[in-house]
């Protein structure tokens, strides 16, 4: 008897994954990335349920949506130039704007980005930006203004770095007077010739949310998240946020809606009301990045509005760069990368 | 069918089908992939081309090979160099509160090792638990640099696979016969000589089962490498996955890890000859005793 | 002197494994997010956990999968070890490569090759494939642990029980499993730890609406692991060693 009702538990368990009762959209995002009580009140409002999923990574998303086709879910939130790459194979339907009454929300300097020109296939979430971090308590903020000052021979074995390719030679291309999306290999080389002499200097490329290792005191330099600095502020304000000469990396994350996707039309709802001006507001107060909506914006307390660590101004947005899908230089990159790690 | 058949046929059959359904026709695609050429967007090209394995001859790769191998060893070594003694103390104890020491071994292990890391590194870091007891107690003045270097990841390592190492071990060592040690005293043995003559030659197929089950994962674990040591050498395992989801170039990831498994197990099977011979000329058969 | 190093070895064990543990639940409780100091006690993230019905879904799907998968690998792992250990097939070997094979081969190759074949084989993704996927990468766990165990084993004992009347069941019954209960226990308490921490796997072969935790907490670090997931391995560990307490005492009280 036990056996048979453990059993009936795991078959139902099984079963449950494929019941499709009532309306649905299904959801693959970060976790935590939408706060709950949004999610309730969509519920409400529409009586749509969210199936919220999450990944770890943006390569993860990728790969998983590219050997399923483009199936499975109804809204995917990839980063900045995964847009691109997958709209480009395909593996996205475009979004329909008619369906999208608050789509005006969004604030123009936000929208038509490289990696999706027109926003025919993307609707901006939040954004944000990978600049410097610095604990003013160990290093006096005015001695720092950019990327070049992490090669200063002072700061021997003391820097964080992201641990992502792109974002590492940003610095370095950005330095030398080139666009981080190049896909100039002479231009990489000679940035990863530049970084090769950095390298002393590293102490630790972060594979996680980099704010951490500036409050435990094991860094009080190197590259950081806006958001991380703001979180980390509420533990330490000693630790600041500084938008680089060179420019900053900026990068975005928005929702598209796979080709493969079997509840369009709630997917089209879900964008609509995540775009609501209240929505946007609460996702900034929980999240702690930027959003791209100008009616939300409005809603915030002045503290926040006006902090440009959250909202950096319009020069600071245009001398940084949002980074674009490379194509095939992507091989380049890592070889660089490869022998960049390796010390060779 | 007579009943030994049955019986021979149901530990047989059941398993073989699911390690060719679930190891074998995945490893045939690995090797059928790794010949090929890869494709910007359809990812895989079927073109047959050896040069995937013509790359792995660049000094890149030896390099992260033998870093690899070397921390999986150094791995194995200190789990086995902790774990022996201390299965052998967990089969010392009375029957009732082993299986309590064995479950505290492993809960720690229920939590997810990604938060367990991180408690690692509060301990370890400049201002963690570690550098506040010996600043408190003046032993040193500055706060040492514990995290971020390779001490960080082999802590960290054996801290992740220890209880893979010990629970083979005991359910190995749990079986060793007591008479057969105190007959070795008896006549005379010392205790050494009981271990290097008795225990240890009886206990080898524990000892190689905790090395393996050590050993072998650890060639390809990095999360735990990269968030503790800081990510500046690479390692088998991010090549391999670096290839696979971020350069999309499977047919190299194929390639890889074709070679890895290949070059494991070649030396595992060099081990084994070398073992061979030397357990016929030592061990318990040996007449000296 | 033995003594005192047995002390040393075991007290030492046990304390590298408990330090951490201990900084994670404290940090539970912590009221300073980060947990790089002691910011006041604080009941704020255990509140939090409570409301979060998501991470609380995804620990009991993971626990389901980590016990049921368990189960099978050692299952599927013993017979294994068995028939290495006791028949000659044609095969034999190249079985016991293909579980080196598994063992060896990276995870995400796993991954990628579970995914292909659920869809080839048009196996929703839920809680079904990340039973088989579980169980099959545990199966090389469990089949070691047991085949080490018989490995030295007379196999004489079996015969003489045949030869006493006993049927092939009878004697794997009656001889060999009890023989091999500490390994079959061992395996499947290694099994059930690595399913709980799969993550790479894991996320490629589950699928909207059955998710585990380790995808979970991986997922947070975008924003920053929240303590919570402390609060939840605290009530985990409470909950495993009140269990063992609890059987224990039942046990010596008979």
């Amino acid at each position: 008897m036990n056996m048979k009702k453990w059993w009936i538990a795991l078959t139902l368990a099984g079963v449950s994954t494929l019941a499709t009762a009532g309306e649905q959209v299904i959801v693959y995002n970060w976790s935590e990335y939408i706060p709950e009580d949004t999610l309730q009140k969509f519920k409400k409002e529409t009586g749509i349920e969210v199936v919220y999923s999450t990944y770890e990574s943006n390569e993860t998303l990728y790969t998983k949506l590219k050997l399923m086709k483009g199936a499975g879910y109804d809204v995917v939130v990839p980063s900045t130039y995964y847009v691109s790459k997958m709209k480009k194979e395909g593996l996205l339907q475009k979004v329909d704007k008619a369906k999208l009454d608050n789509f005006k929300n969004l604030d123009p300097d936000l929208l038509n980005k490289p990696f999706d020109p027109n926003n025919d296939y993307s609707v901006p979430y939040l954004w944000g930006s990978t600049g410097i971090g610095i604990n003013v308590r160990d290093i006096p903020e005015d001695s720092i203004s950019g990327w070049q000052d992490f090669w200063n021979p002072k700061f021997k074995n003391q820097i964080l770095l992201t641990d992502d390719v792109r974002e590492v030679f940003h610095m370095a291309l950005r330095i030398k007077g080139h666009s981080a999306n190049t896909t100039d290999e002479a231009h990489i080389k000679e940035a990863y010739e530049y970084l090769k002499e950095l390298m002393p200097n590293v102490r630790v490329f972060n594979s996680d949310a980099p704010g951490e290792p500036f409050l435990t005191g094991d860094v009080s330099l190197g590259m950081i998240w806006n958001g991380s600095v703001v979180q980390a502020q509420e533990d330490n304000t000693d630790i600041q946020y500084l938008y680089p000469k060179e420019g900053a990396v900026f990068w975005m994350d928005s929702f598209v809606i796979p080709a493969g996707a079997k509840n369009v039309e709630n997917a089209h709802k879900f964008i609509n009301y995540m775009l609501k001006a209240e929505v946007a507001k609460d996702c900034v107060d929980y999240v702690g990045y930027a959003t791209p909506n100008k009616a939300g914006k409005a809603l915030l307390d002045d503290e926040t509005a006006s902090n440009p660590t959250i909202f950096p101004d319009k020069e600071t947005l245009d001398a940084g760069e949002f980074h674009n899908d490379v194509g095939d230089a992507v091989l380049i990159y890592d070889k660089y990368w490869q022998l960049l790690k390796a010390g060779k | 069918m007579k009943q030994t058949d049955v019986f021979r046929w149901v530990s047989v059959v059941p398993v073989n089908l699911w390690l060719w359904l679930w190891v074998l026709l995945p490893t045939l695609m690995l090797v059928a992939v790794s010949f090929a050429t890869r494709e910007p967007e359809d990812l895989i090209e079927w073109t047959l081309t050896f040069d995937n394995y013509a790359r792995l001859s660049d000094s890149l790769y030896i390099t992260v090979f033998w870093d690899s191998l070397w921390l999986a060893g150094i791995t194995a070594l200190l789990c086995l160099a902790a774990g022996f003694p201390f299965a052998w103390w967990l089969t010392r104890l009375q029957p009732r509160w082993r299986a309590l020491a064995l479950f505290l071994i492993i809960i720690p292990f229920w939590t997810n090792s990604l938060i367990r890391t991180y408690a690692i590194k509060l301990i370890l870091g400049k201002q963690g638990i570690i550098n506040n007891v010996l600043l408190g107690i003046g032993v040193i003045d500055a706060p040492l640099d514990m995290l971020y270097t390779p001490g960080a990841v082999i802590c960290g390592l054996v801290y992740i696979l220890f209880p893979f190492m010990v629970l083979p071990l005991y359910s190995n060592l749990e079986k060793l016969d007591q008479s057969l040690l105190e007959a070795a005293r008896d006549l005379g043995a010392s205790r050494l000589q009981v271990l290097r003559k008795i225990v240890i030659p009886l206990t080898m197929p524990g000892i190689v089962a905790g090395v393996l089950i050590v050993f072998l994962p650890a060639m390809g674990m990095f999360y735990i490498a990269d968030l503790l040591g800081g990510a500046k050498n690479l390692l088998l395992g991010n090549i391999i996955k670096n290839q696979f989801l971020s350069s999309m170039d499977w047919p190299f990831g194929s390639a890889i890890s074709i070679a890895m498994i290949v070059l494991m197990g070649l030396l595992m099977l060099a081990y084994f000859q070398a073992a061979k011979r030397i357990n016929r000329s030592g061990g318990i058969h040996d007449s000296t005793l | 002197m033995i003594r005192l190093c047995k002390w040393v070895l075991v007290s030492g064990v046990f304390l590298y494994l408990y330090v951490p543990i201990a900084v994670l639940v404290v940090n539970g409780f912590n009221a300073n997010k980060f947990g790089n100091y002691w910011g006041g006690f604080s009941l704020k993230w255990f509140d939090k956990l409570l409301n979060n019905q998501n991470l609380m879904d995804a620990a009991g799907h993971s626990l389901v999968v980590a016990s049921t998968s368990a189960t099978l690998a050692t299952v599927l792992g013993a017979l294994g070890a068995i028939a290495l250990y006791r028949y000659r097939f044609r095969g034999k070997q190249f079985m016991g490569g293909l579980v080196f094979v598994e063992m060896m081969a990276p995870d995400i190759v796993l991954a990628i090759a579970f995914l292909l074949m659920f869809m080839a084989l048009g196996v929703a993704l839920g809680f079904w494939s990340l039973l088989i996927a579980h169980t099959t990468f545990c199966v090389p766990f469990t089949l070691i642990t047991v085949y080490s165990r018989l490995n030295n084993f007379d196999v004489s004992v079996l015969d003489a029980a045949r030869d006493l009347g006993a049927t092939e069941w009878t004697a794997v019954r009656k001889v060999l499993l009890p023989m091999s209960a500490p390994a079959l226990i061992s395996g499947w308490l290694l099994s059930f730890t690595l399913s709980l921490d799969d993550v790479i796997i894991s996320s490629f072969v589950s699928g909207p609406g059955y998710e585990i935790l380790p995808i979970r907490v991986y997922s947070m670090v975008k924003l920053g692991i929240s303590p919570e997931i402390n609060v939840l391995a605290a009530i985990m560990l409470l909950l495993s060693l009140t269990l063992i307490v609890l059987s224990q005492w039942i046990l010596n009280r008979k």
